[in-house]
């Protein structure tokens, strides 16, 4: 705790002094461009026939998900957006280069994602079959569908082949990564609600038991790649859980070579599990985070302080009714973590979904955008409904029977997303002035490069409604560096890279799909403010072995090859687009 | 005289054990036993009660907290008539509101609300309805609570009004009264219930903070006081110190 303290005063003093510092330009940094850009998409909540339908129409705002990829290997970043209605169709957009999009969904074989028994929830791009190209997964309340990459621009269901036909599931989150160390893209699975049929439940007993210690969800799922055939291994590994599974988060958090996890859960406790590095997981709960009662939908691992070691952030409720405050929790690298989102000013985002870090003006401290809202409806507000649900004697919560209708009410509506700029260590809301401070039910964000021009973009999907494309405008003259990592292993996920600069080391990492419905790039970005030349890079790659390269440009996106001595300009293919934002 | 020699030796046992030291020595358990003992005999003694909650706070465990309401619940059932037996029967969910999660404590202040409305039932005093009055403010507008908590505390202001003595604690619900308007967004008339009560009490710092801040700087300041979870100040000590 003392140390804690000390830290906070030493933050405070560099932040207080970064706060000094003005930009000349004061105008907004983030552009809406989803309409010039192409983009004609609209979420839609799924309407249940059966009798729990005036509850259940909810849960599918979940769905409103974005997952970034380049999967047709053309150097830019594309998009996969999910809807939710039946019949609705996913969509596919192709990133042309200029910074439009084309919708090539049903040309690619996957926007089929929609019907009376499935709704789309989340999808996920990994590389299953390790041919070095983007799969995509689409998680269902339903039944999941696996999408191989043809390399053609066309996919194909390859889901029972891969040993992915499982069972009904109400999956809401999916994240990849090389779990066991064997080479390939192992996959965890995160479900909402049981195994219980949403469309035609054969029991009324399908919502959470409690809502603080619920324990009748969905829980996780492990799976182990076998050469694109997967093998659940939940048991083996060590990752039983039947909580109410929202997000799931990796990454290497003790460093010591492997992938460690983190399961935010709704109506009941996070879980931290540390990678034991033989093929099992242990659960490190109660001495590294202590057990809570809260509402955990995001799962985002970022240095935030510049210290070298992984944060996690997560968001929880917090409104008038109900003050849960998000969770930054700071990696002391000793094995515990504390709580710094009060000290830090990111307590408070209303109902929070996905909050990701990311670097928006490349000072070279990480940024943290956040979007929130539940439902924004009329004027009567659903909380007093829930009230009187709650205060009532031995009443049975997993009854959804018992549930109030939601009608066209609000509950915790009409919320702002928040943009958090980084001073140092402290964050302040700059989100109106940037333009991102939309009050739209925000679910998921997806950051990456789609211009190459070195400054983070995002898109930002909303439940039952239109999402947004922000094209990053900032006018710094910050430099950055950014990296496109090919590994020895087909997958670069769990890769991780130091820049030094100024003498302090930076880290980041390739993760596998980490945050609330959203996915965002496979590179690695770093903002280097006015430092215009890197003095190393290291990179750590998931074999194990190590490569540094010394006095790096700036303002370049490169690629690097495991086991190649040389870094090597990124260029993307058939197209005039440039970089360095000219 | 037997009886009352009982309480005096219980209570001065009691008292001695309920020190933070030797609560640390001998296990917070032991304390509790003596205080239950008194008051199965006095159950309707506010100040025994009271200072049973106190010890159990200064434990600050679940199965303490857990254990404090279990021994009101008998309490108040062998003894449904104590005003005062339920009135920290309330209490007692109070103190335990800062170690559950955000729905319990929820639970544990409206099970308290009832509780507090039974002692007031049964006895019609200044400190029933400031405590209940108090309760309801605690509650966001959406609630539709904040009435019940004007006109409590009205009530408990009426009370004091008519006392022998105007002690230094009766200026609460005037505070309380001032903090429902502003949950009602009424920031004029909270400062003109605070402005009132200041003509009386020109001393309290309470009153003094609220009428120093702007609106924004009081709807922060009260924001952060009403944070749900925090530990409220349920010692009633206040109440037989002055006297």
């Amino acid at each position: 705790m003392g140390i804690n303290r000390l830290w906070m005063i030493g933050l405070m003093t560099v932040g207080l002094a970064i706060a000094g510092t003005s930009y000349a330009e004061e105008s907004a940094w983030f552009q809406d461009v989803t309409a010039k850009a192409g983009i004609d998409f609209k979420h839609n909540n799924r309407s249940f026939k059966n009798v729990y339908g005036n509850i259940m129409e909810g849960y599918t705002s979940l769905g409103a998900s974005v997952a970034v990829a380049d999967y047709d290997g053309d150097g830019f970043e594309d998009l996969f957006l999910t809807d939710s209605e039946e019949l609705g169709k996913n969509r596919l957009y192709r990133n042309k280069g200029n910074f439009t999009f084309v919708d090539v969904g049903e040309k690619a074989g996957v926007s089929k994602g929609n019907d009376a028994t499935n709704a789309s929830a989340n999808a996920l791009w990994f590389d299953y079959n390790s041919d070095r190209r983007p799969d995509l997964l689409v998680l269902r309340f339903g039944h999941n569908i696996l999408y191989e990459n043809q390399g053609d621009g066309t996919f194909q269901d390859v889901t029972k082949k891969a040993g992915l036909g499982i069972p009904y599931l109400n999956c809401i989150v999916a994240i990849s990564f090389d779990y066991d160390l064997d080479g390939d893209q192992d996959l965890v699975l995160g479900n909402y609600f049981q195994p219980v049929d949403l469309f035609n439940p054969s029991t009324p007993n399908f919502f959470p038991e409690s809502f603080e210690t619920a324990n009748n969800g969905g829980g996780v799922m492990l799976y182990r790649n076998n050469g694109g055939i997967f093998e659940d291994v939940t048991e083996k590994a060590g990752l039983q859980l039947s909580g109410w599974t929202l997000d799931l988060g990796h990454a290497d958090v003790d460093h010591d070579g492997d992938e460690d996890l983190y399961v935010a859960a709704d109506f009941g406790t996070d879980r931290l599990f540390l990678n034991n590095g033989d093929g099992t997981f242990a659960d490190v709960t109660k001495e590294a985070i202590g057990i809570d009662t809260k509402k955990g939908m995001n799962a985002d691992w970022g240095d935030f302080n510049n210290d070298g070691l992984f944060d996690m952030f997560v968001t929880n409720i917090t409104d008038e009714y109900m003050r849960e405050g998000n969770f930054l929790w700071q990696n002391n690298g000793d094995g515990t973590f504390f709580d710094v989102s009060r000290e830090t000013g990111t307590y408070d985002t209303g109902w929070g979904w996905a909050g990701k870090f990311f670097d928006y003006d490349n000072d070279g401290w990480q940024d943290l955008y956040v979007v929130n809202g539940w439902v924004s409806g009329g004027k009567a507000n659903y909380v007093v409904d829930i009230f009187e649900l709650i205060v009532q004697p031995n009443v049975d919560l997993s009854d959804a029977r018992n549930w109030p209708p939601m009608g066209d009410k609000t509950l915790s509506g009409y919320q702002e997303n928040c943009l958090f700029h980084n001073q140092g260590g402290l964050f302040k809301n700059e989100a109106k002035r940037h333009g991102v401070n939309s009050k739209l039910d925000g679910r998921g964000v997806a950051i990456a490069d789609f211009d190459n021009d070195g400054r983070l973009d995002m898109y930002v999907s909303n439940a039952n409604a239109k999402g947004f494309l922000f094209q990053n405008v900032q006018p710094t003259s910050n430099h950055w560096v950014q990296f496109v990592l090919e590994a020895s292993y087909p997958s670069p996920v769990g890769t991780r890279v130091w820049v030094q600069i100024n003498g302090q080391k930076h880290v980041g990492f390739v993760n596998g799909g980490n945050g609330f419905a959203s996915q965002s790039t496979m590179r690695v970005h770093f903002g280097l403010g006015d430092v215009a030349q890197v003095e190393e890079v290291e990179v750590v790659w998931p074999s194990g072995k190590k490569q540094t390269f010394e006095n790096i440009s700036s303002n370049q996106i490169y690629r690097i090859e495991e086991g190649k001595k040389a870094l090597k300009p990124f260029k993307p293919k058939n197209t005039t687009a440039t970089q360095n934002g000219k | 005289m037997k009886r009352l020699l009982c309480v005096v030796t219980l209570m001065l046992m009691a008292a001695n054990m309920a020190q933070a030291e030797e609560i640390a020595v001998i296990g917070g358990s032991a304390a509790l036993d003596k205080f239950e003992a008194v008051l199965k005999i006095e159950p309707n003694n506010l100040k025994y009660g009271n200072d049973y909650r106190q010890v159990v706070i200064k434990i600050n465990k679940v199965e303490m907290y857990n254990r404090c309401i279990a021994f009101f619940e008998n309490l108040t059932a062998e003894n449904p008539k104590a005003p005062n037996a339920w009135m920290n029967y309330g209490y007692a969910f109070v103190d335990k509101i800062p170690v559950e999660g955000a729905i319990t404590q929820v639970l544990l202040a409206n099970t308290a609300l009832g509780h507090f409305s039974t002692a007031l039932a049964l006895e019609d005093t200044w400190l029933g309805h400031y405590t209940r009055g108090n309760s309801y403010v605690y509650w966001p507008a959406i609630f539709g609570r904040t009435p019940k908590a004007i006109e409590d505390l009205t009530q408990a202001i009426a009370h004091s009004e008519k006392a022998e003595k105007l002690h230094s604690f009766h200026v609460r619900p005037y505070i309380g009264l001032g903090e429902a308007h502003w949950r009602l967004d009424d920031l004029a008339k909270a400062r003109e219930v605070w402005q009132d009560a200041i003509q009386k009490f020109p001393n309290n710092e309470a009153l003094k903070k609220r009428l120093s801040l702007d609106d924004d700087a009081l709807t922060a300041f009260l924001t952060i006081h009403f944070e749900p979870g925090k530990r409220v100040d349920t010692d009633l000590t206040i109440l037989w110190e002055e006297e």
